[in-house]
C-alpha cells in the first residue's frame, strides 16, 4: 500500500474515533445531566465535569490528528507510515475505552449524586480514572509519532 | 480555626419544650441525633416519642390559621415576623392558649375592615393617584353592593392585575404613548390605539377600585362596635409564629431520649458560647437539670464551623466545598490551593497574550461585583461574577509561563522561550512545547512530583494534628519514594533503561524505591494488621505511578493548547512574531475559540488534578458545617 495512504488512514482514525467515543460519552451523560438538571439545577456546576472530561477525549484525538499532519511530508518510508497508523490505532483504542468507561460511571454518578450528593467526592473516581485511560494511550502514540 | 465542644444535657420533663425553645431563640447549638449509637444508651433510656397528639395539633392549628388569612385576604409572606414572647410553658400549654385566643378572635366581623385594606393595598401597588382617576363615583342604590359581591370582584381584579401584570406595564405603555399619540402615521396610530386600551382599562380598574373602597367605607360606617383590624392581623401573625415554632420544637425532639422522668440530649456548642447556652438551659429549667461539656473525642465527626471566604479566595473556596469540606481538625488546604491551582492552570494555558486577556477580563468583573452594577439571577453570570479574581490570578500564570515556554497568542515567534533553570534531565522553560515535547513531559512529571509530595506535607500535618502518631511516618516515607523514584528514573535515563535498574542500579532501587515501601508496609502493618498492610502498600505502589502519570496531561493540554493557537497563526500567515494586519480578525476569532472551549476543558482538568490526585492524599472532603437550630427565620 502506498506509505502516503496508510498515513492518511492513521490521521482518519486517530480524528475520527476519539470524536465518535467523545460523542457517545456526551450523549450519554448529558441526557442524565439534563434530568437531573430539572430536580437539583444546584448540582449542575459539579456534575459538568463528566461532559467536560467526555469533550477532551475528542481534543486527545485531535492532537495526535495535528502532530500527523505536521509529519506528513516526512513519511516516505513504509515503516514510517505504519508507525502514523498505528499511532492513530492506539489513540482511538485508549479512547473508545475511556469513553465508555466515562459514559457508564458518569451517568451513574450523575443519579447518585442526585440522590445523595455528599457521595459526589467518593463516585466522581470512576470518571476520573476512566479518562486517565486516554491519558496513557495519548502519551504512547505521541511517543510513537516521535520516532517518525 | 474555633473550637466546639459537646454538651450532655438532663433536663425534668416538664422543662424540655422551654429549654429547646430557648436553645432555638439564642441560635447557637446544634443537636446531635442520638439515637444513632444504640450501643451507648440502649441499657438506660428509650428514644423520646414526641406524642402524635402534639403534631396534629400543630397542624390542624395551622391550617385554622390559613384558612383565616385566606378569609381576611391576608398574604402572610409580605408581613415582617413579630418578636415572640418567651415563655417557660411546655408546648401543650403554649398550644391551648393559642387555640383559646384563636377561637375568640371576631373573624367573620372583621371582614368589611380586611377587604378596605387589601383594597387600599393594590390601589398602592398599582400606583393609581386617587386625585387623578374621574371622580364621577358616587354610590347609588342599585350600585350599592353586598359585602360578598365586593369580595368577588376584589378576587377578580386580584387575577386579572397577575394574569396581565398590569403593575408593571402602565407606566412603560405610558411612555410610548405620549411619544406615539401625535404621530400620525399608521403605525403610530395603532400602536396609539393600543396604548389608550390599555390606560383605558387602567383608569377604569382605578375607577372600581376607588369605588369599591367608598363602599367598603360606607358599609364599615354602618357598624356600631368598631374593631381594630390592624391589630387583628398582628395577632394572627403572631399565633401563626407561635405556631410554627411549636411544631419545630416538636420535631427536634426526636433527636432526643428520656427515662421515666426526664429527658436526654446531646449538642455541639461554638467555644465561645458554651458558657451562654450552659446558663440559658439553667434558666429555662429552673435548676431542674444536669449539664456536662466535654471536649468531643479526636476521631469523632465534629460539624465544623464554617469561616467566610475572604472574597479574594471566595472561588477557589466555592471549588473546594464542591469536593467537601475538610474533615473536623484537618488542615484547610484553601490558601495553598489558591496558590497551585493558578499554577497548573498555567502551565497548561500558557500564553502572554490570552493571559492578559484573562487578566483585564478579571479586573472588569471583580470591578463590577465590588460595585454591585450587575444584579443578575443567572447561574452562569454568577459564577463569572464570583470567579472574578480567579480570572486574575490565572491570567498573571498564564503569562508566566507564557514567557517560559515563549508563546504570545500562540507559538508565534515574538517571545523567545526564557530558561529559569536545569535540573538533571529537567528543564524549566527555555523550550517550545511543541518543539521538544519529551522536554515537556520531564517538566509535567517533576511538576507532579512536586505537587502531590505537597499534599504528601500536609497529610503529616493533619496526622500530627489528629495525634495518629503511627501513621505520621507514612507521609514521609512515601515523599522517599516519590521522590525516589523520580530520581531513578532520571539517573538511568528514562523509562526504556529499565533493566540496567536490576542489573547496576540494583544498589539504588532497594534504597530509593523497595525501602520506602518496606517501610511503609512495616508502618501500616503495625498500625492496622498484615492484611490491611499488605493492601495499602500495593495501594501505595500502584497510586505513586498513575498519580504521577496524570500529570502528563500537564503536557498533553498544553500541546493541544498551542496547536490549536498554532492553527489560527498558520492560517493568518504569521511568521517569525511578524503579524501582518489580516491575520488579526483570524486571530480574534482563534482566541475566542481557543479561550472558551480550551479554556473550560484546561480549568476541568486542573480541578480534576486537585481533587483526585491531590485531595486523595489528604483532604477526606467529610466535614459537616456547623448548623445552629434556629425555630424563626
Amino acid at each position: 500500500m502506498d506509505p502516503s495512504l496508510l498515513s492518511l488512514i492513521g490521521l482518519a482514525i486517530s480524528i475520527g474515533i476519539p470524536i465518535l467515543s467523545a460523542a457517545v460519552s456526551i450523549i450519554i451523560c448529558g441526557t442524565a445531566l439534563a434530568g437531573v438538571g430539572t430536580e437539583k439545577p444546584e448540582l449542575l456546576s459539579r456534575l459538568i465535569i463528566t461532559v467536560v472530561l467526555g469533550e477532551a477525549l475528542a481534543i486527545y484525538g485531535l492532537l495526535i490528528a495535528f502532530m500527523l499532519i505536521g509529519k506528513l511530508p516526512d513519511i516516505t518510508t513504509m515503516e514510517a507510515a505504519n508507525q502514523a497508523l498505528i499511532a492513530g490505532v492506539v489513540i482511538s483504542v485508549a479512547t473508545v475505552a475511556a469513553g465508555a468507561g466515562i459514559s457508564y460511571s458518569g451517568s451513574s454518578l450523575i443519579a447518585a449524586t442526585a440522590e445523595k450528593p455528599e457521595t459526589f467526592s467518593s463516585n466522581v473516581i470512576g470518571v476520573v480514572l476512566s479518562e486517565a485511560l486516554a491519558i496513557y494511550g495519548l502519551l504512547i502514540s505521541f511517543m510513537i509519532i516521535g520516532q517518525i | 480555626m474555633l473550637e466546639i465542644q459537646k454538651l450532655k444535657v438532663l433536663v425534668h420533663e416538664d422543662y424540655i419544650d422551654a429549654t429547646v425553645r430557648v436553645l432555638g431563640h439564642a441560635k447557637i447549638v446544634q443537636f446531635i441525633d442520638v439515637k444513632e449509637n444504640p450501643e451507648y444508651w440502649k441499657d438506660y433510656l428509650v428514644p423520646y416519642e414526641t406524642s402524635t397528639e402534639t403534631r396534629s395539633r400543630c397542624n390542624k392549628l395551622l391550617t385554622r390559621l390559613e384558612k383565616a388569612f385566606e378569609t381576611l385576604h391576608i398574604k402572610p409572606d409580605l408581613f415582617s415576623v413579630p418578636q415572640i414572647p418567651f415563655t417557660t410553658d411546655t408546648s401543650q400549654k403554649v398550644l391551648a392558649e393559642v387555640e383559646q385566643r384563636l377561637s375568640e378572635l371576631p373573624i367573620e366581623e372583621v371582614k368589611i375592615y380586611a377587604l378596605a385594606s387589601r383594597i387600599d393595598q393594590i390601589i398602592k401597588d398599582l400606583g393609581i393617584k386617587p386625585e387623578q382617576v374621574e371622580n364621577g363615583a358616587s354610590l347609588t342604590p342599585s350600585e350599592e353592593m353586598a359585602l360578598d359581591q365586593i369580595e368577588f370582584e376584589l378576587i377578580e381584579l386580584d387575577k386579572t392585575i397577575e394574569t396581565t401584570g398590569l403593575s408593571d406595564h402602565h407606566i412603560l405603555v405610558e411612555r410610548i404613548a405620549a411619544k406615539h399619540l401625535k404621530d400620525f402615521n399608521e403605525i403610530g396610530q395603532k400602536f396609539a390605539e393600543l396604548s389608550k386600551f390599555v390606560i383605558d382599562s387602567e383608569r377604569y380598574f382605578g375607577k372600581r377600585l376607588l369605588t369599591l373602597k367608598k363602599t367598603a367605607e360606607s358599609i364599615a360606617s354602618t357598624i356600631v362596635n368598631k374593631l381594630d383590624f390592624e391589630n387583628i392581623r398582628y395577632e394572627l401573625l403572631l399565633m401563626w409564629t407561635v405556631v410554627k415554632e411549636e411544631k419545630r420544637i416538636t420535631e427536634e425532639k426526636q433527636k432526643f431520649l428520656r427515662s421515666s422522668k426526664t429527658v436526654f440530649f446531646e449538642a455541639w456548642v461554638p467555644d465561645t458560647f458554651a458558657e451562654d447556652a450552659i446558663n440559658r438551659i439553667k434558666q429555662a429549667s429552673e435548676g431542674n437539670c444536669m449539664i456536662s461539656d466535654e471536649l468531643p473525642s479526636l476521631d469523632e465527626k465534629v460539624p465544623i464551623i464554617t469561616q467566610k471566604c475572604p472574597s479574594y479566595l471566595q472561588a477557589f473556596g466555592k471549588l473546594e466545598c464542591a469536593y467537601g469540606r475538610p474533615g473536623s481538625g484537618d488542615i484547610d488546604p484553601l490558601r495553598i490551593f489558591a496558590i497551585t491551582f493558578p499554577i497548573l492552570f498555567g502551565i497548561m494555558f500558557a500564553d502572554v497574550g490570552q493571559g492578559a486577556i484573562f487578566v483585564i477580563l478579571g479586573i472588569a468583573l471583580t470591578y463590577l461585583r465590588k460595585k454591585g452594577k450587575i444584579q443578575s439571577q443567572s447561574d452562569i453570570i454568577n459564577y463569572l461574577l464570583i470567579s472574578g479574581e480567579m480570572l486574575v490570578y490565572i491570567g498573571f500564570s498564564a503569562i508566566f509561563f507564557g514567557f517560559i515556554f515563549g508563546e504570545f497568542f500562540g507559538p508565534s515567534g515574538l517571545i523567545h522561550p526564557i530558561t529559569l533553570a536545569t535540573i538533571g534531565p529537567f528543564q524549566i522553560g527555555g523550550f517550545e512545547p511543541t518543539q521538544e515535547p519529551m522536554k515537556m513531559l520531564r517538566f509535567a512529571i517533576l511538576v507532579g512530583v512536586i505537587h502531590i509530595s505537597i499534599g504528601l506535607v500536609l497529610r503529616f500535618v493533619n496526622e500530627i494534628r489528629h495525634k495518629h502518631y503511627k501513621f505520621a511516618p507514612i507521609p514521609v516515607c512515601w515523599i522517599w519514594l516519590i521522590f525516589g523514584s523520580i530520581f531513578m528514573w532520571a539517573y538511568w535515563g528514562g523509562i526504556s533503561n529499565i533493566s540496567l535498574w536490576f542489573s547496576e542500579g540494583v544498589a539504588m532501587l532497594s534504597a530509593l524505591i523497595i525501602l520506602p515501601l518496606l517501610l511503609i508496609f512495616i508502618f501500616s502493618a503495625r498500625a492496622e494488621g498484615f492484611m490491611v498492610g499488605v493492601g495499602f502498600t500495593v495501594e501505595v505502589f500502584a497510586e505513586t505511578l498513575s498519580h504521577s502519570m496524570s500529570y502528563s496531561r500537564l503536557m498533553a493540554l498544553g500541546l493541544i493548547h498551542s496547536a490549536m493557537n498554532y492553527l489560527f497563526l498558520v492560517l493568518g500567515g504569521v511568521e517569525n512574531g511578524v503579524f501582518p494586519l489580516t491575520s488579526i480578525p483570524l486571530i480574534v476569532v482563534g482566541t475566542i475559540l481557543v479561550m472558551i472551549i480550551e479554556g473550560l476543558v484546561v480549568f476541568v482538568h486542573t480541578l480534576r488534578l486537585h481533587w483526585v490526585e491531590w485531595f486523595s492524599t489528604f483532604h477526606s472532603g467529610e466535614g459537616i458545617p456547623f448548623k445552629p437550630f434556629e425555630t424563626t427565620k
